[in-house]
């Protein structure tokens, strides 16, 4: 029979990601919190139901009841999956009669409701994790008019404590789940043991208003053993939605016939900008050949009013050479987060002030950290000028311009120039999430940075930081055990630093570019709070092509824990090699090789969805040879990432953004160095690449 | 005690700077996010100009010395002068002195900058064929961006007809027009533009034209066609 069980799911994975097969379920709405249940995953209160999220939607959620507090991070994947990150305060534990879990869920719609038949959708709760969530179901929703909508489903593990009867696909028994250091996935569990029913209502009273009744499977063995828990008086779940808005809602419950609990859910989503196509100033208008000037110029005064004019749109001219018909410019893009927009700014910008002869621009692009040129960007004016009020002017004008590697190598500033040496001194954020003991941790303080180039290549570059108040020096935990402590003894260094002045990293940076396609780059000295040495990263980028291949290799030497110059005799090497690939739709692949600090072997697999407007979502997972008991607790490194453009919410040119990594675990296995963003080449380099240009060319006219 | 690092912490955002003008203004803007999201504007249309009375007098437009059009919502409330900067075939672009710019072609509005949801093509018929028939049937395709960047297009199928002569005021001017209003339908929007021509000509004084779901419709005045140099 278990032959049977693992068929049918062997035969429903292939169905969910067999896109063929699959009815592809439109969002009509770029925001829908109501759907939400308590878990930040599709459903009612507690329970599931067969919905999916608007495409891309990022959800937060925190629901609290009878003890537990739970904060969800969910994400619309795909247009039918929905992933969750979970952290909860579950009642009974070690601390202070708490447990505290991080978890992950995935819920697919398998098939969009019809006039006679329901939607069906499949979930796993808590499927990599300690497994206290865990749970498998299928439910079907089928709605009854515009007010009613109805939800039946099945399900094993948690979903399964009561009302349950013997596993229709045979596994009777599930084993109890050794968790051990959590962290890893349940293959093994899934649609095993008793299965049970479970069903809910909607009642839609109005746009605002919904009534919901559950008749929950969940026997909350866990809560209701613990004093800080609560009583299970019923299998009967009662809730109330109020719908602020799409992107907020509020859920009040009367859970299990004995306590109250309330659901609070955000949400938002990247393809949904605010300002649509962005309220930037409208660009410099072409004029037709014959109303160009035809005053004779000197070069100077050209050069003078194309840096004047570009200036004011946000991009610095460093370089303009004309020969013949042709115009080479290098240009430092400061403003526009969107390069095909910044390209067709240029252009216009040189189409009124070059010689009407100039028939071609080359815009080379300049890196404004680095001084690399990145990309080249060959336009013919007339073809421009002929796209630019055209229906298909993007597409006409596309099939004209070439995009290459820039033959270049550095800019090289004038000799005179003041501008070497630049800083700034703004406040800072450094955080530390999911320490059982105190869940938030932060500090903020100041940081200066400051940056001075020797020449066109060659930088020192440096972060100092003065904390001011925080939680960071509170940290109680220890470094694990079983690998040299690499990456797990971080809380030395912050109780170590407390309030006092630290070297956050200071680098003599020296670039190269040995040709069209290859970059590099070498740090030396302190290069992060906890390590100092030498480290070099050197990258292929072709601009033509979705791929790239990067190399990173570094020898360093641990840093003392008060921040300051001191260096403590522990010496370690990491070397990784990375393929990186961008693929035709949303995703970019990165996958690293190679030895990890501590010593270990393994490999890096991230992946990230990418919106064309600067958003991105992102998880990656580190395996290496370490036993998931050695690494300790999490078994593996993994996180999640997020980057979100400044000016999607602003509608105004800027090309600033905030990220973030979510990492539940801080181990010694898989740790890497943790440089400043401006020190990974790849990066620089594929903004200007040709699929990324391509991608937002829409915007070459705006 | 605790007072200490607050204040310390008060101070450095306060005296927070940087070498880079760019980098200052970057960090008022994520500073901005959060004002706007305390203030709830963040939806609200940044495209608020000049209020003066309307319809304007032959002694304001001589205050300007190069063409110019006049655009207004349609209640009148906002208003903008625009310059011709732009003159690309038959079409003019408009520019006004806060960043917007509307693009025409011989009066029919092809695009617009600046609007938020901005009409970013059009495909149309010829203007002098549509003017000059009565009861015409064509197809109009309306191009946007998303906030992908990628296109939203909306199709519409138009009638135009050409009304009755009728007279119209602008700046103290009395002029007889043809008015030819277009109706333009789809699944999910529907709207009526209006052209007033100069009468017997293909010329286009004035209309009220739609520019997209969000900004919806709004007025041109062609000035320069009463203008004097």
């Amino acid at each position: 029979m278990s032959f049977l069980r693992c068929l049918v799911i062997l035969c429903l994975i292939i169905l969910s990601f067999n896109l063929v097969l699959t009815e592809s379920v439109k969002a009509t709405e770029f925001e829908d919190t109501a759907s939400l249940n308590m878990y930040g995953m599709p459903g009612e209160i507690d329970l599931p139901s067969a919905k999916n999220l608007p495409d891309g939607q990022f959800s937060i959620s925190s629901s609290a009841f009878g003890g537990t507090i739970k904060v969800n991070l969910s994400f619309q994947i795909l247009e039918n999956l929905t992933g969750a990150f979970r952290y909860a305060r579950i009642p009974g534990g070690r601390y202070n009669g708490y447990t505290w879990d991080r978890s992950f869920d995935l819920h697919y719609l398998l098939y969009r409701e019809k006039s006679s038949f329901p939607a069906i959708a499949i979930g796993l709760r808590d499927f990599i994790g300690t497994g206290i969530y865990t749970g498998e179901y299928f439910v079907a929703s089928k709605s009854f008019g515009s007010k009613l909508n109805v939800s039946a489903g099945i399900g094993w593990g948690r979903l399964a404590g009561k009302n349950s009867f013997n596993n229709f696909f045979g596994s009777s028994t599930r084993k109890g789940l050794d968790v051990g250091k959590g962290g890893t996935f349940h293959f093994g569990h899934f649609f095993t043991g008793d299965n049970s029913p479970f069903f809910s209502v909607t009642y839609k009273v109005n746009e605002k208003l919904q009534f919901i009744s559950e008749l929950s499977s969940d026997s909350y063995d866990w809560e209701t053993a613990s004093s800080k828990g609560f009583t299970r008086r019923s299998d009967i779940n009662l809730g109330v939605k109020y719908i602020v808005d799409p992107t907020f809602t509020v859920m009040a419950t009367w859970m299990h016939g004995d306590t109250l609990g309330l659901t609070v859910n955000m949400g938002i989503n990247p393809r949904n900008s605010p300002y649509y196509s962005g309220t930037e100033p409208a660009p410099m208008p072409i004029l037709q050949r014959k109303y160009r000037s035809k005053e004779i110029k000197l070069e100077q005064k050209i050069i003078a009013e194309s840096q004047r004019l570009l200036n004011l749109d946000g991009i610095e001219l460093k370089t303009m050479t004309l020969f013949g018909s042709k115009v080479e410019v290098g240009i430092i893009n400061r403003k526009y987060f969107n390069v095909s927009q910044m390209i067709g700014r240029a252009v216009r910008i040189l189409s009124h002030t070059t010689p009407a002869n100039i028939e071609e621009f080359k815009i080379n692009i300049i890196d404004f950290k680095s001084n690399l040129f990145v990309s080249k960007i060959v336009i013919k004016r007339e073809d421009f000028a002929e796209s630019e009020l055209k229906f298909n002017g993007p597409e006409e004008l596309w099939a004209t311009v070439s995009i290459s590697n820039s033959e270049n190598s550095f800019f090289y500033a004038d000799e005179t120039s003041n501008d070497r040496l630049s800083w700034s001194l703004y406040p800072y954020l450094d955080t530390s999430l999911f320490d059982p003991d105190d869940p938030i941790r932060l500090t903020v303080g100041a940081e200066l940075l400051a940056q001075y180039k020797f020449i066109p290549s060659t930088f020192i570059s440096s972060s100092l930081r003065q904390p001011i108040a925080g939680t960071l020096d509170d940290i109680q935990r220890d470094p694990k055990g079983g690998l040299p402590n690499v990456r797990s003894d971080f809380m030395y260094y912050h109780r170590d630093i407390s309030n006092s002045l630290f070297i956050n990293n200071l680098t003599l940076d020296q670039y190269f570019k040995p040709s069209p396609n290859f970059y590099a780059l070498v740090n030396i000295g302190f290069l992060e709070l906890m390590y100092a040495g030498v480290r070099t990263e050197i990258i292929w980028k072709n601009n033509k092509r979705p791929y790239g291949f990067g190399l990173d290799i570094a020898r360093v030497q641990k840093r003392d824990t008060d921040g300051r110059f001191k260096l403590k005799n522990e010496r370690f090497s990491t070397y990784l090699a990375s393929i990186y690939y961008d693929l035709h739709n949303d995703w970019i692949i990165k996958v690293d090789g190679g030895k990890y600090l501590a010593g270990d072997f393994g490999s890096t697999i991230s992946i990230k969805r990418t919106f064309n407007n600067g958003w991105e979502f992102g998880a990656y997972a580190t395996f290496t040879d370490v036993p998931f008991n050695t690494w300790g607790e999490g078994s593996f490194d993994k996180g999640l990432t997020i980057k979100a453009p400044i000016n999607w919410f602003t509608g105004k040119k800027s090309r600033s953004y905030a990220s973030t990594t979510i990492k539940p675990i801080t181990g010694d296995g898989g740790a890497k160095l943790h440089l400043s963003k401006e020190k990974y080449l790849y990066d620089k380099v594929s903004e200007y690449s040709k699929k990324n240009i391509l991608d937002n060319w829409g915007r070459v006219f705006r | 005690m605790r007072l200490l690092p607050l204040t310390i912490l008060f101070m450095t955002f306060l005296s927070a700077c940087a070498s880079d003008n760019l980098v200052k203004s970057e960090k008022k803007e994520l500073w901005g996010i959060f004002k706007n999201i305390t203030n709830k504007s963040i939806s609200e249309s940044t495209v608020i100009r000049q209020s003066s009375a309307f319809p304007h007098t032959k002694k304001w437009l001589k205050n300007f010395n190069q063409p110019i059009i006049l655009t207004s919502s349609v209640d009148k409330k906002n208003q903008a002068t625009l310059i011709a900067l732009g003159n690309n075939e038959e079409r003019l672009t408009w520019v006004s002195s806060d960043g917007i710019s509307l693009s025409y072609d011989r009066g029919v509005l092809i695009a617009t900058r600046g609007y938020s949801q901005d009409l970013l093509s059009l495909k149309y018929e010829k203007p002098k064929k549509i003017f000059s028939s009565n009861n015409l049937q064509y197809n109009k395709i309306h191009r946007y961006l998303n906030g992908e960047n990628r296109y939203d297009e909306l199709k519409f199928e138009c009638t135009g007809n050409k009304m009755a002569p009728r007279s119209i005021e602008i700046v103290q001017y009395s002029l007889l027009v043809d008015r030819y209003v277009e109706t333009c339908i789809n699944n999910y929007h529907r709207y009526k533009n209006e052209y007033d021509l100069l009468h017997g000509t293909t010329v286009v004084v004035s209309s009220k034209q739609w520019i997209s779901p969000v900004n919806s419709y709004f007025l041109t005045y062609n000035l320069y066609a009463f203008q004097k140099f």
